[in-house]
């Protein structure tokens, strides 16, 4: 029923340990120098490279693009500036948050990290519909085991469901479900062209600063940011409430069981017009890449450093920042704590 | 007159005030930085750089440039307040959201097939008790 999919798959798994292995072999080696000459931003920049070069460790010389990214989005100066008010631990990280921004910049010039956080914000309000509407059937379940009656009628919904039969849904146009839109969005970008990225570019082996398995969520990452658009119509002066897509207005059936039901199928609906332009990789591999990143923190051990440097600081992105791009997410969602 | 195009009247926009220069009729800055947001620019200049953050703005169709500004924006301001992660260590608080979530639905999911199967024995002693 559920429209995520877990990917607790012990294939996925291993894939991901895959992954992550590999990630902390590329970070070692170039943590630990383990490449001779110059490093790949000594080289874009055709200047010596010194032994203690600050981005030597972060910028193998096989890796050309990483760098190209990082100096086209931020520039040397703002990286050294950035590295010099960290401590030693922290170092590694911001690099790598940096080349991630960077590489997904690179992919969508546009709205780079942030269409990745309207898409997961998405992704929250309808898994947080799809869990009242669940836990309502749920509690008529349970008030039915009082009421033995109403098991029947109950059941006799749910073979009905199951068969695809469905129940009368009002799919008319006129329905006014509004949906909490968390993000300022332009109307100009219902008009973006896809941006799609060709495999050999994906497939170059000098330009590989994520798992492989991520790449293809990037890659629909700008597919599916042209549908979200569709799905958020933009006011540049409301960051509140919109009116959400045909296929999710509220039914007008009276019965409390048909309407949770209903309701339901009226997010399955949704969310099946969603995987049909969004790859349900997208949740899968982004899943992956950031518990890459999570993992990754426990092994270079700097997770008291992250504590207790980023973990309040990181309730300030979303509770402060952006006082007109996130307001409204601060007000819709509490941070949990990152470790 | 568009109060965007403040090139027009006397007032420059915020990046040519914050870089001290002329603001001329055909600058890529104006209509996304105007004057009333110094603090815009100022964090897009700190973190990317003014000349960046041009050479974006020309790569890009006109009518983007005002989402890439914007989200030019957003993430040098996660930038300034996490140095560490940025607006990366938001976009994984989200996903851990989501996790929850996902770990939510799965109980309440199961719970509710342990319902139903309850009730498929329910209903057929229902009918039989009808039919009885």
């Amino acid at each position: 029923m559920s429209q995520i999919k877990t990917i607790h798959n012990p294939i996925g798994s291993l894939e991901r340990f895959l992954d992550l292995l590999l990630i902390s072999l590329i970070v070692y080696m170039t943590l630990k120098g383990g490449t001779s000459g110059a490093c790949a931003a000594c080289k874009y920049q055709r200047r010596r490279c010194a032994a203690d070069c600050p981005l030597a460790p972060y910028f193998p010389a096989e890796q050309p693009k990483l760098f190209q990214n990082v100096h086209r989005l931020f520039g040397v100066r703002s990286i050294v500036k950035i590295l010099e008010n960290l401590d030693e631990l922290q170092r590694p990280e911001a690099m790598k948050s940096i080349i991630f921004q960077s590489y997904v910049r690179d992919r969508n010039p546009v709205h780079g990290c942030l269409g990745i956080t309207q898409q997961l914000q998405y992704m929250i309000w309808v898994a947080e519909e799809e869990l009242k509407a669940v836990n309502s059937q749920l509690q008529l379940y349970r008030s039915g085991q009082n009421h033995p009656m109403m098991i029947h009628e109950i059941g006799e919904k749910q073979e009905d469901l199951d068969l695809g039969m469905g129940l009368p849904v009002n799919n008319n146009n006129q329905g006014n479900n509004t949906i909490p839109f968390f993000s300022p969005v332009s109307e100009t970008q219902q008009q973006q062209p896809h941006m799609s990225y060709c495999s050999d570019q994906v497939n170059n082996h000098d330009y590989n600063p994520i798992p492989d398995s991520c790449k293809e969520v990037l890659n629909n990452h700008n597919t599916s940011l042209a549908w979200g658009q569709n799905q958020f119509p933009y006011n540049h002066h409301n960051y509140g409430f919109i009116n959400q897509n045909e296929h999710c207005s509220e039914t007008k059936n009276n019965n409390s069981v048909m309407a949770i039901q209903s309701q339901l199928v009226n997010l399955q609906m949704a969310s099946n017009q969603q995987e049909e332009e969004v790859d349900d990789q997208n949740y899968d591999e982004i899943h992956q890449f950031l518990e890459i990143i999570d993992e990754s923190q426990s092994f270079t051990e700097t997770k008291e450093v992250y504590a207790s440097s980023s973990g309040e600081s990181l309730k300030e992105p979303i509770d402060e920042i952006g006082e007109k791009e996130l307001r409204r997410a601060a007000t819709c969602f509490s941070l949990t704590s990152v470790n | 007159m568009s109060s965007s195009y403040s090139n027009y009247t006397n007032s420059p926009c915020a990046a040519c005030k914050f870089l001290r220069r002329k603001c001329t009729s055909d600058c890529v800055f104006a209509p996304y930085f105007p004057p009333e947001e110094p603090k815009k620019f100022a964090n897009v200049h700190r973190i990317f750089g003014a000349s960046n953050v041009s050479k974006i703005l020309q790569e890009v169709e006109p009518h983007q440039r005002e989402d890439a500004v914007n989200s030019l924006a957003y993430e040098a301001e996660a930038r300034l307040r996490d140095p560490v992660y940025g607006c990366v260590g938001a976009i994984s608080v989200l996903q851990r959201q989501v996790l929850g979530l996902q770990r939510e639905l799965e109980e309440t999911n199961a719970d509710i097939m342990r319902y139903a199967s309850c009730l498929g024995g329910e209903t057929t002693s229902v009918y039989g008790a009808r039919r009885g």
